[in-house]
């Protein structure tokens, strides 16, 4: 009867230690992938960024700046570079305009089944996968398509002209960015007292003064983050720039691809992945520090 | 007066939402509808309709293998995700170790790290395994297994560790002081617990590794080509209405695994 009783607890001592130190090792599998699968590739991508480019032989070993130094002097990269970035900005503040009243709507007006709802069907054109979702505004874009039948119903014969072009391509971004933006802003207007908003209305403030006192002020992090993420998420677009913008229109993730599957110059689309990842990680570091000085003096 | 004004600002905000996720939706409601389309040369209007789109593209053995391609490689790469992603889940979880946060930054990299980036990346590492042993990894299932396993391990893992967070360690423990190994604390306690995790996680992987396109540009094969690659490849020379057939379908199995997952766990948790 005794033995019975003191068995788990001195069995109780090893096994404890035993799941303590097993806990963390429970993650190696799952590590082991991530780093076979990604984690060494881009330390490898990193290296051949180095390298230097042959024709014949691919690449031939080498310590040198020579991909990056290619990037900066050439005018045609340095353009590409600055395309994507006033895409992915114009993008980015096209749906922070439209985004954030359909997240404050969802916030305040909706009740919980319909936000259900309709969080899944501005969730579903985002998860239907980039080449059903870009094929669908081809057929509304091109000049044969829906918007070109809508308008010469109404008269207008012109060329619309907005496939290959960066109208064009600003569309199909900003109806893939729109969901993430609407998701993230919605959220933190759910976050934010309801009570003071209304504290506001009792006080004799309009809807927008509200806004602009109340609401902002609070939301402004999140604001911050939900346009980081479209942002970097623009940047690397690959599917819309591609099939919308055709093989004219050139931005940096299709020309990454260009590089490394098609040309084969694995230095120099290395260095083209390391050059793009490092603007996007200074252009939002830079503009949190401009938001975030702008939120401290706010707030004071 | 101020009841009014309140009436007015909640209509305009329906008004301009209405509008705003009509520009996200209408665009495959169009698509939709084209696949039913008789016209030979894709326009608008319709001159009748048929179903004869949903056959040519069952017939294009590009979309009819690249479906099961894409269905069989998505199933076998949540399954990866499943058997690595719940023990990582419960020691991201329930372990106090240092490195614990590293160890979530690292499992979450393969969302973070762009998709064309992550997918040269891989691309050049499998060649170069190739040029070193011979073996063919780049276009071959095992490596687009690999890196469709990657894609689908970070969003099981975020919705399992979300779901197990909600588990009361007390419980476990009291299992465990009455003798029930770890085995048995999870299999009889936690998984019941964070089921609704693991269906919501399973679904969200295989949808999230099914769509994706620029991982796998780099990795199939001339004669294995995912949904996505035989998609974006008819593009390049067609527009026909078997592109709203494939879409429609592709639209239809997504929303219902969608709504499925809501089931579960609140679709925009995801995210």
């Amino acid at each position: 009867m005794t033995d019975t009783v003191a068995e788990p607890a001195r069995g109780a001592a090893p096994k404890g230690v035993a799941i303590r130190l097993g806990i963390p090792m429970l993650s190696a599998p799952a590590m082991i992938l991530v780093a076979l699968g990604l984690l060494l590739p881009l330390a490898l991508m990193l290296r051949n960024s180095l390298n230097i480019y042959d024709p014949a032989e691919l690449m031939i070993s080498a310590f040198t700046l020579e991909n990056y130094v290619k990037f900066f002097t050439d005018s045609f990269y340095q353009g590409v570079l600055w395309r994507t970035i006033w895409i992915s900005a114009l993008s980015t503040a096209i749906c922070l305009i439209f985004g954030a009243p359909v997240a404050y709507f969802l916030a305040r007006y909706v009740g919980d089944f319909a936000k259900r709802m309709l969080l899944i069907f501005i969730l579903v054109p985002l998860l239907i996968g980039n080449a059903v979702r870009t094929s669908a505004w081809m057929l509304i874009l091109n000049d044969h398509g829906v918007l070109a039948a809508i308008l010469g119903f109404f008269g207008y014969e012109g060329e619309l002209g907005l496939m290959y072009s960066a109208p064009g391509v600003v569309i199909g971004l900003v109806s893939v960015l729109l969901p993430f933006m609407i998701i993230t802003l919605n959220s933190v207007f759910e976050a934010i007292d309801r009570n003071l908003e209304d504290a506001g209305l009792s006080l004799g403030a309009n809807h927008v003064t509200i806004m602009r006192r109340i609401v902002l002020p609070l939301a402004l992090p999140g604001i911050l983050s939900g346009s980081v993420l479209c942002f970097i998420l623009s940047m690397n677009a690959y599917a819309t720039p591609v099939l919308i913008g055709g093989p004219t229109f050139h931005m940096m993730a299709p020309t990454v691809y260009q590089q490394i599957a098609k040309v084969m110059n694995w230095p120099f689309g290395a260095a083209l992945s390391f050059i793009l990842m490092a603007v996007t990680l200074c252009l939002t570091i830079w503009v949190s520090a401009l938001v975030q000085r702008k939120y401290r003096k706010w707030s004071e | 007066m101020s009841g009014a004004s309140a009436n007015n600002t909640r209509w305009a905000y329906t008004l301009f939402s209405s509008l705003v996720i009509g520009f996200i939706l209408l665009p495959l409601v169009f698509i939709v509808w084209m696949s039913f389309f008789s016209n030979k040369i894709l326009s608008f209007p319709p001159q009748g309709y048929t179903l004869d789109w949903y056959t040519r593209a069952w017939e294009l053995s590009d979309f009819r293998n690249g479906f099961f391609l894409s269905f069989r490689t998505s199933m076998i790469a949540t399954l990866v995700a499943l058997v690595l992603g719940l023990p990582a889940s419960f020691a991201l979880v329930r372990g106090r170790f240092a490195g614990r946060d590293l160890v979530n930054t690292l499992l979450m990299s393969p969302i973070v790290v762009p998709a064309i980036v992550g997918g040269s990346a891989i691309f050049v590492f499998f060649l170069e395994i190739e040029f070193l042993t011979g073996i063919q990894v780049a276009g071959s299932s095992l490596g687009l297994i690999m890196a469709h396993s990657l894609i689908a391990l970070p969003w099981m893992i975020r919705l399992v560790t979300t779901s197990m967070i909600s588990v009361n360690p007390s419980i476990e423990e009291a299992a465990s002081s009455l003798g029930a190994g770890p085995l048995t604390i999870f299999f009889r306690i936690t998984l019941p617990v964070i089921k609704p995790g693991v269906i919501a996680g399973s679904l969200f992987a295989f949808v999230n590794s099914f769509i994706d396109l620029e991982k796998s540009i780099f990795l199939v094969g001339p004669n294995s080509t995912t949904l996505q690659i035989a998609l974006i490849n008819y593009l390049e020379w067609n527009f026909d209405s078997t592109i709203g057939a494939v879409a429609t379908v592709q639209i239809s199995l997504i929303t219902l695994l969608l709504l499925i997952t809501d089931r579960y766990v609140k679709l925009s948790r995801a995210f």
